[in-house]
């Protein structure tokens, strides 16, 4: 019974979908027609989603594959002009979303960042230290272009013994205290910082604590430091 | 005849100060009244947050983003929120951005009154203060009714929020506005056209344009000096591109461009402009629609990064998450727009006298918070 | 004058001692023992309306609650007093790096450089302890005294904020005596008399007789002694010195307790000084507006009172409405905007004199 009503049913919600109600109000049993048009309405909603869905998915997907796009234009076309203009700094990976380069020519590569005019990169938004193991750490630039308006992110990859990288806060200013802020955290030196030593942590604190390996000293100053909790969930 | 030189000075302003918005130390090197050299040292009030975020699951950062700016903590949960779905590509119903614009602007209002009525206190006009501060307690009675905290919400959730609008929050938020708007015509009487106040701050702590950049301020601070950079506008997220609002952008209107006087003016139009986008979005609120609906059940990005930035009262506020797959950061890095504001006072407090480097330091509008993290 | 009517009161009941030094003694010390607890009762009235006036200002309400019934009420009347007991008992702390002998000198200089310019104001009619035939001048020159204090204050306690806060107070408190004293210069110029109580008889005969619409420059020299007084008494806007913002507590740091509690207490003992002087020179002291009404003595008492507290009243009014200047804007004020005017007052006030008569 339960297959013939379903077939039934099914046969009515196509029906009705087609705007054909009379099929349905025609029948005489009542829990019959109300199953229909429960069933009708249930497939109009998911009609309706699915229409919905539908453009906005297009939409969502062209507008971040404009995004998307156009990132990856700018990074591939910054990706060809350093390849030119400085040979061998280039570390290829994946580019979608940023640009890998080596630490060695990064200071002629940054001023030619801020002053080639297509570029016109004047602003360094952020720039965060990070701890990806294997022993390498990572400082990441990300940079924007108030001209422009558009932006990128450049990762340069060190050593975790030789962490150094050539400091470039005499280009944007802000530089000096992020990377005064990435000195303090994790350790890397910026060489050619006039000024660099620890800005959040006392002067006197021992250790870079955002390095995965990081033991917290034991008293500072003969005050006993707290340790963090095990486990936290 | 030459100038007759004493001795240098170095004086310690704070780190306990009634005037210094928090625990920070400022040594300043002075020849009598006129300052030489202002050196800032922070520290005072880290709390280790990033390394805090390394341990804890995705949701439970939230209640940490709340404590960094602690005075505009909606629009830290905002940032926080949009950079999540943007990495997990979640997309929330037209209620809950509503909901959302509507609660960060409220926020922008009530951040912008603190920081004004401080301001006004340095400069020594005790009764703005308190005047602002009584409109603010209506906005903290409005978010106090919605989801009962008054100053460290945890509101904004990635793919929701945590609490619908209660009962009578639209009428309430209606008649806060008709109260307010008036307001700021009188205060702009009694303070911004004051002849002593202009004489303080007009033409005080100048940041020229290309200065202001290169340091990365950002916010107010940058559109006082000319340049018309907001977020909401030039980098839209959420439903920001549906609202009509203008950007005011300082144009020297006492003194030359990008002065204290700058700053503040700047501040008061941009509540103004706040008011406009709260009645356009008060007026679209969708009345149906399930704050819980996209909550995801757990939250495990994708393996990448993200940096987001959004708009909070004092400037760009961004957020660096690196996710490595699991239910918790691996690295969440927050730009605080303060931290490069205060970068600045080196270079625009030198050569101006003692009580202009507190009218400098009051009008950059910094928390200290969100500069130690 | 009050200490000879005393002094012939006393003659008459003690006769056996009558012409005696020490009858002389008592006759001067009972007004000034009065004067005190009327310096100190004003004190309290003048912190009680400072508190609630503010709060009327800032939408606040200010002390409530202890009532005359001690229950929740409008009034909090006993808020000054349990102010006054607190500053008593709080701890004396002297810093150990302080120089301690100025330190402790630098309270009691300023409080007798403000008591004893009270004992040449005119309460009423023959109510003055000292009818000095140089009454306001006295006066002017008795109210520095409050400069060297404030040196000592700021030096002695050793710290750098306070330094500051005393060089800024003598230079603003020097600065300003100058147009003060010119503005008074013009009323003693109409008055022809430097004596209190002449200044004030020659105000007789109802509101139109007042030195302030004598002349259309007289107003411009109130309004100037006024703003002057407020920069002498320390009070915003020209509150640098003991600015709370910027130097945590200006030259008053170090001090705490009862010694704290000086410094307040000649502040508003200052601002009473000199309403009561701009009330006698330029509003007519305890004459009644009224030609022919409300003459009595005892009224007189109550007309100056009256216009030196409605004085007090907008000095409160004023701290707390505008913000504070700055140094140099101040200085500025001072020497290039109120002098230049003070001198043409001068130079105008006696041409209409001449041209106009009396």
């Amino acid at each position: 019974m339960s297959t013939d009503q379903d077939k039934l049913i099914a046969e009515l919600v196509e029906k009705g979908l087609t705007g054909d109600m009379e099929s349905i109000n025609s029948i005489e049993d009542r829990v019959l027609r109300s199953k229909a048009k429960a069933a009708l309405a249930k497939a109009k909603r998911a009609a309706k989603s699915q229409e919905t869905a539908d453009p906005q998915k297009k939409k969502s997907e062209e507008k971040s594959s404009d995004d998307f796009s156009s990132s990856v234009n700018l990074n591939e076309r910054i990706e060809n002009m350093i390849n030119e203009k400085f040979p061998g700094s280039l570390v290829n990976k994946n580019t979608e979303t940023h640009i890998q380069l080596k630490p060695d020519q990064w200071f002629d590569i940054a001023t030619w960042l801020k002053s080639e005019s297509s570029l016109s990169f004047d602003s360094l938004q952020c720039q965060t230290g990070i701890d990806v193991g294997d022993n390498i750490l990572e400082a990441r630039y990300n940079f924007h272009s108030m001209k422009h308006k558009h932006y990128t992110e450049i990762r340069i990859a060190v050593p975790r013994q030789e962490a150094t990288i050539p400091s470039v806060e005499q280009i944007w200013r802000i530089a000096d205290w992020f990377e005064r802020e990435t000195y303090d955290m994790l350790g890397i030196e910026f060489s050619g910082h006039r000024d660099l030593r620890r800005i959040l942590l006392p002067d006197d604190w021992e250790g870079w604590p955002l390095r995965k390996d990081y033991q917290v000293q034991e008293t500072y100053h003969g005050i006993v430091v707290p340790k963090m909790k095990e486990g936290w969930e | 005849m030459g100038v007759v030189h004493g001795e240098e000075m170095v004086l310690n302003i704070g780190p306990q100060h009634p005037a210094t918005h928090g625990v920070l130390r400022l040594q300043v090197r002075t020849d009598g009244e006129v300052v030489s050299e202002v050196t800032p040292y922070l520290g005072y009030l880290h709390r280790c947050f990033e390394k805090h975020c390394e341990n804890v699951t995705y949701e439970q950062v939230i209640p940490f983003t709340d404590r960094c700016d602690y005075l505009a903590s909606m629009t830290n949960n905002f940032g926080y929120v949009v950079a999540m779905e943007d990495l997990m590509d979640i997309k929330v119903n037209e209620r809950v951005e509503h909901i959302r614009v509507i609660m960060a602007e409220l926020q922008r209002i009530a951040s912008h009154l603190l920081g004004l009525g401080a301001f006004g206190l340095d400069i020594g006009a005790f009764t703005p203060f308190l005047h602002m501060l009584r409109d603010r307690e209506r906005i903290l009675d409005l978010f106090e009714m919605t989801c009962g905290a008054r100053l460290l919400y945890n509101y904004m959730w990635v793919g929701g929020l945590s609490h619908d609008l209660p009962v009578g929050f639209v009428e309430s938020t209606y008649r806060f506005l008709d109260y307010f708007e008036p307001k700021i015509d009188e205060f702009v009487n009694l303070l911004v056209h004051n002849k002593i106040f202009v004489e303080r701050t007009a033409d005080v702590g100048r940041l020229p344009q290309d200065v202001a950049i290169s340091y990365g301020v950002s916010g107010p601070n940058l559109r006082a000096s000319g340049q018309k950079w907001d977020l909401r506008k030039d980098d839209p997220y959420s439903i920001y591109d549906r609202f009509e609002f203008d950007i005011p952008v300082g144009e020297g209107g006492k003194g030359s461009v990008g002065d204290c006087w700058d700053r503040f003016y700047v501040r008061v139009l941009e509540m103004k402009e706040s008011i406009k986008i709260l009645r356009q979005a008060l007026s679209s609120l969708p009345k149906e629609g399930d704050v819980y609906q996209s909550l995801p059940k757990k939250i495990r990005p994708p393996i990448g990064s993200i940096y987001k930035r959004t708009e909070s009262p004092r400037g760009d506020l961004g957020y660096y998450i690196e996710s490595d797959g699991t239910n918790i950061p691996y690295r969440l890095k927050m730009r605080s727009p303060a931290f490069t504001a205060l970068s600045v006072i080196d270079e625009i407090a030198a050569g101006w006298l003692l009580s202009d480097v507190l009218a400098i330091l009051g009008s950059l509008d910094i928390v200290l918070g969100e500069i130690d993290r | 004058m009050t200490v000879d009517l005393i002094f012939d009161f006393l003659n008459q009941f003690f006769t056996s001692l009558s012409g005696n030094e020490f009858l002389l003694l008592v006759a001067i010390l009972i007004p000034c023992v009065v004067l005190f607890g009327f310096i100190t009762i004003y004190a309290l009235v003048v912190i009680y309306t400072e508190l609630k006036v503010s709060s009327f200002i800032q939408d606040k309400v200010g002390p409530m609650g202890q009532g005359v019934g001690l229950h929740a009420g409008k009034w909090g009347l006993l808020q000054p007093i349990a102010d006054a007991l607190k500053l008593l008992s709080k701890e004396d702390i002297i810093p150990s790096s302080a120089n301690s002998p100025l330190f402790v000198l630098a309270p009691f200089m300023i409080f007798v450089g403000a008591f004893i310019s009270f004992v040449a104001l005119p309460f009423g009619d023959s109510i003055i302890i000292a009818d000095l035939n140089i009454g306001i001048f006295y006066i002017l020159g008795v109210g520095s005294l409050a400069v060297i204090s404030l040196i000592l204050a700021g030096w002695s306690s050793n710290n750098k904020w306070s330094l500051y806060g005393g060089m800024r107070s003598a230079a603003q408190i020097v600065s300003y005596e100058i147009p003060a004293g010119i503005s008074l210069i013009t009323v003693i110029m109409l008055a022809g008399t430097l004596n209190m109580q002449d200044i004030i008889i020659y105000q007789q005969g109802g509101i139109f007789n007042w030195i302030l619409f004598d002349n259309p420059f007289i107003p411009v020299a109130f309004v100037i002694y006024f703003i002057s007084a407020l920069a002498e008494t320390n009070r915003t806007p020209f509150d640098l010195p003991e600015s709370e913002s910027e130097l945590v507590a200006g030259f008053v740091t170090e001090y705490s307790g009862m010694r704290y509690a000086f410094f307040f207490l000649s502040e508003y003992a200052n601002m009473f000084v000199v309403s009561a002087v701009a009330a006698t020179g330029f509003l007519g002291g305890w004459q009644s507006p009224f030609p022919n009404a409300l003459n009595s003595p005892g009224w007189g008492v109550f007309w100056m009172m009256g216009k030196t507290f409605f004085l007090i009243f907008i000095m409160i009014w004023i701290r707390w409405t505008v913000p504070r200047l700055r140094v140099d804007q101040l200085m500025n004020v001072c020497w290039k905007v109120f002098l230049p005017i003070g001198l043409v007052n001068i130079f105008g006030v006696a041409i209409w004199t001449v041209l106009f008569g009396g």
